[in-house]
């Protein structure tokens, strides 16, 4: 098993946070959703793993790079 | 029999350099399953095909003629399924199939035939760098860059393959090449590790350095990722399919075959604010299995990709609300750029499906010199002389509309689905009146109505800045008509060229 984290590839805000912690999620099953250019931006898990913990929260300001969640796989 | 002595010698010498390098080497990569240079060419031409240059080259060094059997590459020509086309394939067994006198003459000889004779080049990959002592002082460094070796001005399409650790030179031509395939496992780098750590003190392991995971997703060098050589060579093979043999050529038509039918309008939600993969959209839009993505795994929020319509091939360039909701960014302008440069240079239609909300703004895209790579892209769109069909699906704004070939095409179209402006309406509302829906809703939606009133397709083609609104289901027939109409028949498909001598690597 190796630990990674995933990052935002996009500036916005945490729309709804869609994944739960200790979740099997499979690759592109999305984690978060961004609130970004007038869009609903998922994040996507960037391959099949276990979600270890959620570092944000609906209503935050997150950046370009941010680490968003550690995931497992 | 007459020359019998002759005879026999001829073929122990044929023999000696046909074994290649240490015969360890060859046995650990065939344990390792990796194929040797002869092995692959084998796979890549067809059989009975090949002609061999240089089997009795050796290194210019009289001391190492003995140990360079072919001086380290298999070079030659062959047929690629049925096409003639030029090869060299590296022998890492020898030598490291490192960069040296008599190593490069025979590349570039291929190079330049295949040049002068109007035929693809294929590079199967794998070097140690510059041999040393070889290239040591100055006559050796002065000789490695005597004459033009390094500039590809895509006379004829350059297909490469990494297939294994391959630095310098081997990785200078893989760079240059219209298509890379790199192999799991493979190294393209400049310098090797050893190298790197003695010159800045830094022990990177060759997967940093130069592996897949930075080519195909970073750095945007690498087109296709495979698993082993079979595969990459099964992309070669592919990639040239797509590509006439050389620039003064229309590309070549395939039977065409239907695609399964899908209803393009069920794979769009209504909704602008919602994402989709766009890439069912293309392959609905393209024959059966024809589909052939370029560096997928890079700027995933633009597509480019290879396919046919009706037997033609064409070039797609998508945005993919899926990623980044579809808003493209500097590295999405650097692959579009690219592919434009490459359809141009082989006369490949392009056909540009638009849906964002426009190009990424905010600290980091300018960081990261989004201004420049925009007048890059729109400098290629407007130089390049291929037919292209601009086609909005659902929004297009702001520059990006321009740039994904709104007004500067032969023919500019969209969805009845189409929303265009400057920017989104919603965004519009809160920059010209100040007006947030949290704060006046009712004041909100009537500007929000107000301000959508002049976006739709309708408003385009009223003016005759779209030629066509279509039905999403009407796509497939409405593009295979229009190409039908864009064959430049006057040139019988070819265009100027006027990117052929862009840089190969944006």
């Amino acid at each position: 098993m190796s630990r990674s984290t995933v990052k935002t590839e996009i500036t916005g805000k945490v729309w709804k946070v869609t994944a739960t912690k200790g979740q099997r999620l499979a690759e592109d099953d999305p984690i978060v959703i961004l609130e970004s250019m007038k869009m609903e931006i998922p994040v996507p898990a960037p391959l099949d793993c276990t979600v270890v913990e959620i570092l944000v929260a609906e209503g935050d300001s997150v950046t370009e790079g941010d680490v968003i969640a550690h995931i497992e796989s | 029999m007459p020359f019998d002595k002759e005879r026999a010698d001829f073929e122990a010498r044929a023999k000696r350099a046909k074994a290649m390098g240490s015969p360890t080497r060859l046995a650990e990569r065939k344990a390792a399953g990796i194929l040797n240079a002869r092995e692959r060419v084998e796979r890549l031409v067809d059989k009975d095909t090949f002609i061999e240059a240089g089997l009795f080259a050796t290194s210019i060094k009289p001391d190492v003629r003995e140990k360079s059997p072919g001086d380290g590459v298999v070079s030659g020509f062959g047929k690629i399924s049925g096409r003639m086309a030029g090869v060299n394939a590296a022998d890492f067994t020898t030598l490291g199939s490192s960069s040296a006198e008599v190593h490069g003459k025979k590349q570039y000889y291929v190079r330049e035939t295949c040049r002068k004779n109007g035929m693809p080049m294929v590079s199967l990959m794998e070097c140690a760098g510059g041999r040393i002592p070889d290239i040591m002082g100055a006559a050796g460094i002065g000789r490695a860059g005597e004459g033009a070796r390094y500039t590809h001005t895509r006379e004829t399409p350059w297909a490469s393959a990494v297939l294994g650790l391959t630095y310098g030179g081997g990785a200078f031509t893989c760079i240059n090449s219209d298509f890379v395939v790199m192999r799991k496992g493979a190294v393209l780098a400049v310098s090797s590790q050893m190298v790197t750590s003695v010159a800045i003190a830094e022990e990177a392991n060759p997967e940093d350095l130069g592996g897949w995971r930075l080519h195909s997703e970073q750095t945007g060098f690498v087109h296709a990722v495979v698993d082993s050589d079979e595969d990459a060579i099964a992309q070669l093979k592919a990639f040239l399919s797509y590509l006439p043999d050389n620039a003064n050529q229309a590309p070549p038509i395939a039977p065409a075959i239907e695609p399964v039918a899908v209803a393009l309008d069920t794979l769009v939600p209504e909704s602008r604010a919602k994402t989709y993969d766009v890439r069912p959209v293309i392959k609905a839009i393209l024959d059966k299995d024809t589909y052939f993505p370029l560096k997928e795994r890079f700027a995933k929020v633009a597509v480019t990709a290879l396919g046919r319509i009706n037997g033609r091939t064409v070039g797609i360039v998508a945005s993919n609300p899926m990623f980044k909701g579809g808003a493209l960014d500097p590295d999405a302008c650097d692959k579009i750029t690219s592919f434009i440069v490459l359809c141009d240079s082989f006369n490949i239609p392009l056909i540009f499906l638009a849906d964002t909300p426009g190009f990424l703004v905010g600290a980091e895209s300018e960081k990261k010199r989004l201004p420049g790579k925009i007048m890059n892209f729109m400098a290629a769109l407007e130089l390049s002389t291929v037919p292209k069909i601009a086609l909005v699906l659902r929004k297009s704004y702001g520059q990006a509309y321009l740039n994904m070939g709104g007004g500067r095409s032969d023919v500019t179209a969209s969805w009845f689905s189409g929303d265009i402006s400057f920017m989104d309406p919603a965004v519009a509302v809160n920059v010209v009146y100040a007006v947030k829906p949290g704060e006046d809703p009712a004041r909100y939606e009537q500007l929000l109505t107000q301000v959508s009133s002049g976006t739709t397709a309708y408003e385009l083609a009223a003016p005759f800045m779209a030629q066509m609104v279509i039905d999403p289901n009407d796509t497939r027939r409405f593009l295979s008509g229009m190409l039908d109409v864009l064959t430049r028949r006057m040139t019988n498909g070819v265009g100027t060229h006027r990117l052929a001598d862009w840089p190969p690597a944006f």
